[in-house]
């Protein structure tokens, strides 16, 4: 299994810094500005519908953790980082399959179950080093421009997308037991990323829609840059991933594995 | 007990009949020939084989083994060379070779590098910028260097150059000299005639016949053409003129075997 995923993150290195410097630099960017347009921010944000100030998280913005969440945390990473996710589980297993490479792994002694359980294991861990390396970039625009964001919490808020975007990457591994299409894969997922997201904003928006937020996985997310990490939803959110990843694997081995 | 044994074998995709009513055997040490045009049901064998298909109806066993329960323990014993070998464009052979043998459980890595060395295979450049022949070179490689028992190739010499082909089916002989069983899927009629012990023709996913090719060549020759060789050149009016004689051509040596004489030992310059 080691050798499987240790393989996988090999043939990923490069996403790591194509995914990770971005949003590490677009999130130390959010953090550096913060001071010089605290002032304006917050004026603007007083005229702002309280619904929608609510359904964006932007009840005000009174710390720099408020205006990260606002920018970064409640929508860019999140839908980032879990079609990433996607995209790490598709490498491993349909990517695989088109490129000829699974069916040469599949010459070995190594059962189909393991092959998915170390894309599966693969994709949380490149995905918590893709959040760590956009943490410690935050963090160091923190330390620059002298932005005063805390550890802890930003540390709290980066985590917290972890098992949420891990989420996604099982519904990847859902989807391969469907199609070895990456296409297909990756399409349909992202789209259900975002179906989630507008499904959890519309309830937000509108009190009489709230049911709909049920169906959501961003019910779960919160705001733990604010109010620290729910182990509830942190743990809750884990488990129906890892559900939803050995749904897949059960699917995958029942499955033909060609055209 | 037989290197395959299938029993009934059928595989259809949905309504699509891929191969029907398969039922063969390979012996340990013999080369066994795959034939039959694309289409025919040879790859849809061969994936059925490796429980990367399974089977509609019928079974497969293979080195004793069921195909379907027992999979992950007989390919600790079998090799596999798809028809057209990938394994994504940026890793090189010598790291799809490290994950297999990691994977196999083996540490010992110097049957690769002597056979990269016999085939002239670059197991460093990554596999994106190798022409097809060299990228097949390193799947035999991948196929071949733990000593399997059991050998599956679907096309290996395709993109091949003759003196490499030429190296691959001495590799097989050897290879059938150690007791190892090996299925060859192949259109390449001449490269089977050459190496394989028995073939099986396979014509709209069934199998019609499973022959010796010496018995199979019996059958269809009836001995009425001889090629003889003379020491001086002769006039072909004086062979036509022998009693039962009813033609008479020159036989020129094929392409390949003039392209070879180049390269035999103490070949022409």
């Amino acid at each position: 299994m080691s050798a499987l995923v240790a393989a996988q993150l090999h043939e990923r290195r490069r996403s790591l810094l194509a995914w990770g410097l971005p949003i590490g630099l677009w999130s130390a960017f959010v953090v550096a500005i913060y001071p010089s347009v605290e002032d304006a921010l917050s004026k603007a944000i007083a005229s702002y519908p309280e619904a929608l100030k609510q359904a964006f998280g932007i009840a005000e913005l009174a710390s720099v953790e408020q205006y990260l969440n606002a920018e970064m945390l409640s929508l860019i990473v999140p839908l980032a980082v879990g079609y990433m996710a996607v995209r790490s589980v598709a490498s491993a297993l349909s990517g695989a399959a088109e490129s000829g490479r699974l069916e040469v792994l599949l010459s070995a002694p190594v059962s189909r179950r393991r092959l998915v359980a170390a894309g599966f294991l693969a994709a949380a861990l490149e995905l918590a080093a893709v959040l760590a390396i956009g943490l410690a970039i935050c963090l160091l625009g923190s330390l620059l421009s002298g932005a005063g964001l805390s550890f802890g919490l930003a540390l709290a808020g980066y985590a917290n997308v972890w098992p949420l975007a891990l989420l996604f990457a099982a519904f990847g591994v859902l989807a391969t037991g469907w199609s070895l299409r990456t296409s297909v894969v990756t399409g349909s997922v992202a789209g259900l990323l975002v179906a989630m997201y507008v499904a959890d904003l519309i309830g937000r928006l509108d009190a009489g829609l709230d049911w709909v937020r049920y169906g959501s996985a961003f019910r779960y997310y919160g705001r733990a840059i604010e109010d620290g990490i729910d182990p509830l939803s942190f743990l809750g959110l884990l488990a129906v991933a890892v559900a939803v990843a050995a749904l897949g694997a059960l699917l995958f081995e029942r499955r033909d594995l060609a055209a | 007990m037989s290197a395959i044994e299938t029993a009934g074998l059928t595989k259809y995709y949905g309504a699509v009949r891929g191969i029907e009513d398969l039922t063969l055997t390979v012996e340990p040490g013999e080369v066994f020939g795959f034939l039959g045009p694309n289409g025919a049901g040879k790859t849809t064998t061969i994936r059925t084989l490796l429980d990367l298909l399974h089977p509609t109806r019928g079974s497969a066993r293979i080195l004793g083994l069921d195909s379907r329960r027992d999979s992950v323990a007989i390919r600790a014993r079998l090799g596999n060379l798809p028809g057209d070998f990938g394994y994504g464009k940026r890793s090189s052979g010598r790291e799809a070779l490290a994950l297999l043998a990691r994977l196999r459980g083996l540490a010992d890595l110097s049957r690769a590098e002597e056979l990269a060395r016999r085939f002239r295979a670059d197991l460093d450049r990554p596999l994106g910028r190798l022409s097809r022949g060299n990228r097949q070179k390193v799947g035999l490689i991948l196929a071949v260097f733990h000593r399997p028992d059991l050998l599956i190739l679907d096309e290996p010499t395709s993109g091949l150059d003759p003196l490499m082909q030429e190296e691959f089916l001495a590799l097989l002989r050897e290879e059938r000299a150690r007791g190892c069983a090996v299925f060859l899927s192949s259109h390449e009629l001449d490269e089977v005639e050459r190496v394989c012990d028995r073939v099986g023709i396979v014509r709209g996913g069934r199998l019609i016949a499973v022959e010796r090719i010496a018995d199979l060549l019996e059958k269809t020759t009836e001995h009425r053409r001889v090629e003889v060789e003379f020491a001086e050149p002769v006039e072909l009016g004086e062979v036509r003129r022998l009693p039962g004689v009813t033609g008479a051509e020159y036989v020129r040596p094929t392409l390949e075997q003039v392209f070879l004489t180049y390269y035999e030992e103490g070949g022409r310059e």
